[in-house]
């Protein structure tokens, strides 16, 4: 029977059965639920050693998707240790107790589960999606590797080169991951989101097995995860499950979280970069609003009109109108902290940087100066409305919107708040918001030249 | 049924997917003017009779749709979908696009510009870079090693003509699929294909013929030089199979035993045990007639020539000794009980069926999928290994700097035949 169905008189005596045999650190505790999308719900739980647990039923294939969400990513991190967050990530598909370096992968692949991870500033995930009767499995595996990970030199020796490796092939050999990497340790002078979460390359070269350990203790317990359970799942025997094996975790005292703000921005801050390419780059960073700040979902629509697709500003006045890019991207951060709305421009060959900024400039000034038109509004609103729609089709997409929210705002069924927020917002939202943020002094710009060493093209193959 | 039309109806979310797709892509290319499909495609996506550039634009925005282009060398098409409550509209559009094309000289030099100003700057990505030369390497002179998007020489000489004509051979009532997955009713899909159908011309689909691609004898290197990198893109690989080939499920197997998997031969060796890689796979693709079965790794500069080593090793292992029974029960495990997830949205349904289609593929191929891996043996699965792969006749491809490693690279491969170098930013590279 679905818990959904019934209301609380018949949750509640699940919960005093599986109660009255779990351990201190496993008692169930329901917590609500909240609606997910007009079919679904989220049922809530807790753990009494702080584990949240939301699981919700979708049928629609005999799937179901699995993912653990810690709050801890390379805003966590110090100077000197960057990339530790990321390269325990790594370290997570290795050893445990009674099992040997590789089994864990074997499991899963026996299943035919498709599992990864991903680590950014503020959280690190790691996800599977497999069959649904092999649930039980997955949950013994999950609570396994939350507190019996082994650690030994030669697999932290050998992820590091595998991380090194990742760090070259994303950064030092790709022009835009320079140049991002540059934009952030540039825009940010004191807080955390200064260094990349992959980590200096000499940090990773020096983190040692302890730290990897220490971190692990730190950061890797149940009061500093969520599970969320998406698909065709019976929610009493996960539930029943869950109790027994995470149950036997003891909460870990969580290290204070000591964040430097960052200053105030008082001035456009610039960097130039020569790097082997053809083209000239034109990267903006621009201070904006937290992903739980009430203006996230106003610049995130900003953005949208900017960048979005062939008929937003910007795309329509480089690439079409002065023929002057090849290419126009816009983003903006979804971080716990102030973070940066980016825009990157890839210039055509023979066009400048400047030629760029000096057109981004007027389109900026004139979307600070003017309200949006409620045509653009639209479209903009639209947009966003089928990107969250594609995101929610298979049971990963759910569990993956649903487990970022819960871990960043407390709130898993956000991605519907924000399209209940955009609809009310209006031009005038816009113009505010676009003051507030486009000014020159909050910018950080970084410039990608032509290498002067690169040969030129040739006129044709010898 | 509709012949051509696909429809995985599934109202769980209001959103559609929309695939409409011709029978032949790029292979129609004219000589020496590669990229002209593409270029037809992304023309008929923004020019409209009637409606500007921007209106069109404007429109799908307006109506929560995307629709893009997608060109290889056997199937072309335009990919997209909607929130449910525009699809009225949104069908009405792609009627139009695909039924009114509109032939500006102005738009098509304004699209050509842009074809060149992508073209120079993809080369900024050596992992495209790589996939180009080992297109082009391998196949040399058959059809395949024709690259779908061009290069900066064939772009430059294509002509609105070589457009116009291009429409005519591949836009034909008979030419054309059409696939529509999520909430959409068949009605409402046999609607638009009717529609699309009456407005092309009726002739038979244009469809080229070619033979099988053979490989060039021998183990051949060829390195594309980029300055600065501290890293090295590598592409080893040689002929695969033919979906229908009677070896093509027992090579699936064995590919996936050897680099389909994260704990594959290849991963194990070049990640697990040695840290060489961030990502070490092969890869056994399928088309019209036979694809190529390669190796891809990126081990920083001073790694590549023990890389490549290890690699061609394990390969003549491969050859040599064959896979194991425990391999193939863990292969076939995986294969069977992955096999839900390409079919665990209607997206995923539609397009495996758009698949056996353009493939031309047997009625229920997917569905007995299984059943064939199932049955495939130890003793098929090593003969086919012996019967389709070589580890002799071979290309490899690195991108990297040639001061740094070329003649590392070449003293350390065994056997190697010949050795050719091309700058990064060749025109046609």
């Amino acid at each position: 029977m679905s818990l959904a169905q019934d209301m609380r008189p018949a949750t509640q005596h699940l919960l005093d059965k599986i109660n009255a045999t779990a351990g201190e650190h496993g008692k169930v505790s329901y917590q609500g639920s909240v609606p997910f999308g007009a079919r679904l719900k989220i049922e809530r739980f807790r753990l009494s050693n702080g584990l949240h647990i939301l699981l919700v039923k979708d049928p629609t294939a005999p799937v179901i998707a699995y993912h653990t969400w810690f709050r801890v990513g390379s805003r966590c991190e110090a100077p000197g240790k960057t990339g530790i967050s990321h390269l325990f990530e790594h370290l997570m598909f290795n050893e445990i107790e009674g099992l040997k370096t590789g089994e864990f992968d074997k499991k899963m692949e026996a299943i035919g589960a498709d599992n990864n991870a991903s680590t950014w500033l503020d959280f690190t995930q790691y996800q599977e999606a497999f069959p649904k009767k092999h649930l039980p499995l997955v949950i013994d595996l999950e609570a396994r590797r939350m507190h019996q990970l082994v650690l030994r030199e030669p697999q932290v020796l050998s992820e590091k080169d595998v991380v090194m490796n990742e760090r070259r092939f994303r950064v030092e050999d790709d022009i835009e991951g320079t140049a991002e990497e540059q934009l952030w340790k540039t825009a940010f002078e004191r807080h955390p989101y200064h260094w990349p979460t992959l980590g200096w390359m000499k940090d990773i070269e020096g983190l040692t097995t302890d730290d990897c350990r220490e971190f692990y203790q730190r950061y890797y317990a149940p009061n500093n995860a969520s599970l969320v359970i998406v698909g065709d799942l019976n929610e009493q025997k996960a539930l029943r499950l869950i109790s027994e094996t995470y149950g036997k975790l003891a909460p870990s005292v969580l290290p204070l979280e000591e964040i430097e703000p960052e200053e105030p921005q008082m001035e456009e801050r610039h960097v130039e970069l020569n790097l082997p390419t053809e083209t000239e780059k034109l990267f903006l960073g621009f201070k904006s609003p937290a992903v739980g700040d009430a203006n996230h979902v106003v610049a995130s629509l900003l953005i949208e009109v900017l960048c979005g697709g062939p008929a937003s500003r910007l795309r329509r006045r480089l690439v079409r109108h002065d023929q002057i890019a090849s290419d126009v991207g816009g983003f903006i951060g979804p971080h716990r902290d102030p973070s940066l709305m980016e825009i990157s421009v890839a210039a055509r060959r023979g066009v400048r940087a400047e030629t760029l900024r000096a057109a981004i400039d007027e389109e900026l000034t004139r979307i600070q100066q003017e309200a949006i038109t409620e045509a653009e509004l639209n479209r903009a609103k639209a947009r966003m409305e089928l990107g969250l729609l594609g995101g929610l089709e298979s049971a990963d997409g759910k569990a993956s919107t649903i487990g970022f929210y819960q871990t960043l705002l407390g709130r898993p069924a956000a991605a519907f708040e924000r399209m209940e927020e955009l609809e009310r917002l209006t031009p005038s939202d816009l113009l505010r918001v676009a003051r507030s943020i486009l000014h020159p002094r909050g910018c950080t710009s970084v410039v990608v030249r032509k290498n002067t060493e690169t040969p030129p093209a040739s006129e044709s193959l010898s | 049924m509709t012949q051509d039309l696909i429809v995985t109806a599934d109202p769980a979310l209001p959103l559609l997917h929309l695939s409409v797709v011709t029978k032949s892509g790029a292979l129609l290319d004219p000589p020496g003017k590669e990229g002209a499909t593409r270029l037809l495609f992304r023309l008929m996506r923004r020019s409209v009779l009637g409606m500007t550039p921007e209106e069109v634009d404007e429109a799908f925005d307006g109506m929560g749709a995307t629709l893009g282009v997608d060109v290889q060398r056997s199937v072309a098409g335009f990919h997209g979908g909607c929130i449910a409550r525009q699809k009225t509209a949104f069908f009405s559009l792609v009627r139009q696009l695909v039924a009114q094309p509109d032939f500006s000289s102005d738009e098509f030099s304004r699209l050509k510009d842009e074809a060149l100003a992508d073209w120079h700057e993809s080369i900024d990505s050596d992992s495209t870079l790589v996939r180009r030369a080992f297109t082009r390497h391998l196949f040399v002179d058959h059809p395949y090693g024709r690259l779908a998007g061009g290069d900066a020489e064939s772009l430059q000489k294509i002509t609105l003509d070589d457009l116009k004509s291009l429409h005519q051979s591949l836009f034909r009532s008979s030419s054309l699929i059409v696939s529509l997955a999520g909430d959409v009713s068949e009605r409402e899909a046999v609607g638009l294909k009717t529609d699309l159908d009456s407005a092309l011309n009726d002739a038979l689909p244009n469809m080229p013929e070619i033979s099988d691609p053979q490989l060039l004898p021998g183990r051949r290197l060829i390195f594309v030089d980029k300055p600065e990198r501290t890293q090295t893109q590598i592409a080893i690989g040689g002929m695969g199979t033919h979906p229908l080939d009677e070896d093509h499920t027992a090579l699936y197997i064995a590919h996936t035993i050897f680099g389909g998997t994260f704990t594959s031969r290849l991963s194990r060796e070049v990640r697990g045990k040695r840290g060489w890689s961030y990502g070490a796979s092969s890869s056994l693709p399928i088309d019209r007639k036979r694809q190529a079965f390669s190796l891809w790794t990126f081990p920083k500069s001073e790694d590549a020539a023990a890389c490549i080593r290890l690699e061609l090793e394990l390969l003549e292992k491969l050859i040599e000794k064959g896979v194991t029974k425990s391999e193939i029960s863990a292969a076939k495990r995986y294969l069977s009980n992955s096999h839900v997830f390409s079919v665990d949205t209607a997206a995923k349904r539609a397009s495996l069926a758009l698949d056996a289609q353009i493939y031309h593929l047997p009625e229920g191929y997917f569905d007995e999928y299984l059943q064939r891996i199932s049955a495939c043996t130890l003793e098929e699965v090593n003969a086919a290994i012996k019967r389709r792969l070589s580890a002799e006749d071979l290309l490899i491809c690195v991108v990297g700097t040639k001061e740094s490693i070329l003649q590392d690279l070449t003293d350390s491969i065994p056997r190697l035949k010949t050795s050719t170098v091309y700058p990064f930013n060749a025109p046609a590279g």
